[in-house]
């Protein structure tokens, strides 16, 4: 045991600098929120109100949004977890010596920079771009599919993006299902299908709920492949909030955006605890 | 346990399948944008029409580039080298115990990773707005440090998990003092996990957009940021030149680092 004294002066330092570039600047956020802008002339002074967080819930417009951001949210993780967990199985599961050239191809993408990554599904994606240009070819469409600034775009982008998270949750969580548990229920007779819906799908389950909660926050709070493969119109809660602080100056609107999708995010977080926990009290 | 059963366990043919064709899925844009680094014309074809180098030269030798390429090292180095000072420390007292509420403390640290980047970024904007830190080196390199450190932090107490306190108690027992029992015994023994959380706090500085783009001046720009808004621009092959220097980059230090460190076993 080190002395408290000596505990504190090496935790200090970090906790300085994260109170004052992050808590304290979150924290005045929280005023903020509850201001009046006036258009063109800014923050209406000595007016508080509620009605920034007012416009979520009522607001046509901010509701479609949040209800796009959900419902992507959900199909992405559904798409990363149906592509995913193959994947993970080959890795957890397959050739030995095909794990870590394996391993490696699924951090390499994920190592890439994000605006490089969407800027290769743009030159794919676009009206002109590589996969509409050959289906053109070959004949199979006369004018060019609408594959961007819509929910196609942001479910092949996103999917992409966070599917790498989703694939080393799940290797983790299936390298941990004991093998003799599966080759007892073989033994007894069971299919590979049914040793795999009955022994190995259930046993790997806290790492397919770790891995759809992480890849649900991740794309309910993305703001780069949204903004490029939405573009300005099509918008999802992160892109809003870019638009209102930078574009439109409306800061208490923005501030109440961000508020709100950082409950959203921590909602899912906790809930999801809440759930492992009962799990893991019923084991 | 016999043969066959273990054989029973195995990917059949159609998972093998699938899951190289999603292995293949991940890296199409990777190669659909070096291909077009290296394309004559201005848009993309399969196959390229012809072969150039003309776009690299282009970007080396455009200081708006060379500008936003420095800029970026710089806050990713400088990042790093901070995050693993303070995060180091950190790790080291909440492993050594010698503070209450240490899991309290732990998941402040790691606060940073779970509110959405771009709250992070906004809420920056608006006090670096009131503070006059808009636009400052200073200011973007502390929030590069925030959303760096939690990687740190987390390699740091998985690493030190691992380690055996008997070890720095024998070194303290031979006559060594903290620090250097620190130093020359537990350092090098957590070393390749704080490498791999290094490599990650500096690929996360180089990547960073929703929290940098609030953040910077007129005339200072990361790599990243100004991509970015180049492709809201229009698409130019100089764009996917500069891209495919970062994958290749990206791509060396990876294999440097799991040659070095066996990079894989921590991810």
């Amino acid at each position: 045991m080190i002395a408290s004294r000596h505990g504190l002066m090496l935790i200090a330092p970090l906790m300085l600098v994260l109170a004052a570039f992050f808590l304290l600047p979150v924290v005045m956020m929280l005023p903020t929120s509850f201001r009046e802008y006036a258009p063109g002339a800014g923050l209406v002074p000595g007016v508080w109100t509620t009605e920034n967080y007012a416009r979520i819930v009522t607001d046509d417009y901010y509701r479609e949004v949040i209800w796009r951001t959900m419902g992507l949210g959900l199909f992405v993780t559904l798409a990363c977890l149906l592509l995913g967990y193959p994947l993970a199985f080959l890795i957890a599961r397959g050739p030995e010596r095909w794990r870590v050239p394996l391993i490696l191809l699924v951090i390499f993408p994920m190592m890439l920079n994000l605006v490089v990554r969407s800027f290769g599904w743009i030159a794919l994606l676009a009206n002109r771009g590589l996969v509409n240009n050959l289906l053109i070819q070959l004949g199979l469409i006369s004018t060019p599919l609408k594959l961007m600034f819509n929910l196609t775009g942001l479910m092949i982008g996103l999917t992409h993006i966070y599917l790498p998270f989703m694939v080393l949750m799940l290797v983790a969580a299936i390298r941990n299902v004991p093998r003799h548990v599966e080759a007892a229920a073989a033994t007894l007779g069971s299919s590979r299908l049914h040793v795999f819906t009955a022994v190995t799908l259930p046993l790997s389950a806290p790492g397919i709920l770790a891995g759809s909660i992480l890849v649900f926050v991740l794309t309910i709070s993305a703001l780069v492949t949204p903004r490029m493969l939405g573009g300005p119109t099509y918008k999802v809660m992160a892109t809003l909030i870019y638009d209102e602080f930078m574009q439109l100056l409306d800061w208490p609107s923005g501030s109440a955006l961000s508020f709100a999708l950082t409950a959203m995010a921590i909602g899912v977080i906790w809930l999801s605890s809440r759930l492992t926990r009962r799990w893991a009290g019923m084991a | 346990m016999s043969s066959t059963t273990d054989n029973d366990n195995r990917p059949g043919f159609a998972v093998t399948t699938t899951a190289l064709a999603v292995v293949v899925f991940l890296q199409i844009p990777v190669i659909v944008v070096v291909l077009a680094a290296f394309s004559t014309t201005s848009y993309l074809t399969i196959p390229p029409r012809g072969l150039t180098l003309a776009w690299f030269g282009k970007v080396l030798t455009d200081p708006t580039y060379l500008a936003a390429i420095r800029i970026s090292l710089l806050l990713a180095c400088g990042s790093t080298v901070i995050s693993l000072v303070l995060g180091v420390a950190a790790a080291y007292a909440l492993f050594r115990r010698a503070l209450p509420g240490s899991e309290a403390i732990t998941s402040v640290l790691m606060a940073p990773l779970i509110l959405p980047a771009v709250v992070i970024g906004v809420a920056l904007l608006q006090y670096y707005s009131l503070t006059g830190l808009r636009g400052s080196l200073f200011g973007l390199l502390m929030a590069h440090v925030v959303i760096t450190v939690p990687y740190i932090v987390r390699s740091a107490l998985a690493s030190l998990a691992g380690l055996d306190l008997a070890v720095e108690e024998a070194a303290r027992v031979l006559g060594a003092n903290g620090f250097d029992a620190f130093r020359l015994v537990t350092l090098p023994l957590i070393q390749p996990g704080l490498v791999a959380g290094a490599l990650f706090a500096f690929i996360t500085s180089l990547d960073n957009v929703p929290v940098t783009i609030f953040l910077i001046g007129a005339n200072q720009t990361t790599l990243p940021v100004l991509i970015f808004s180049s492709v809201e621009m229009g698409i130019d092959p100089s764009v996917a030149a500069v891209s495919t220097l970062l994958i290749v980059a990206t791509g060396i230090i990876l294999l440097i680092a799991d040659r070095r460190a066996g990079f894989h076993r921590f991810v």
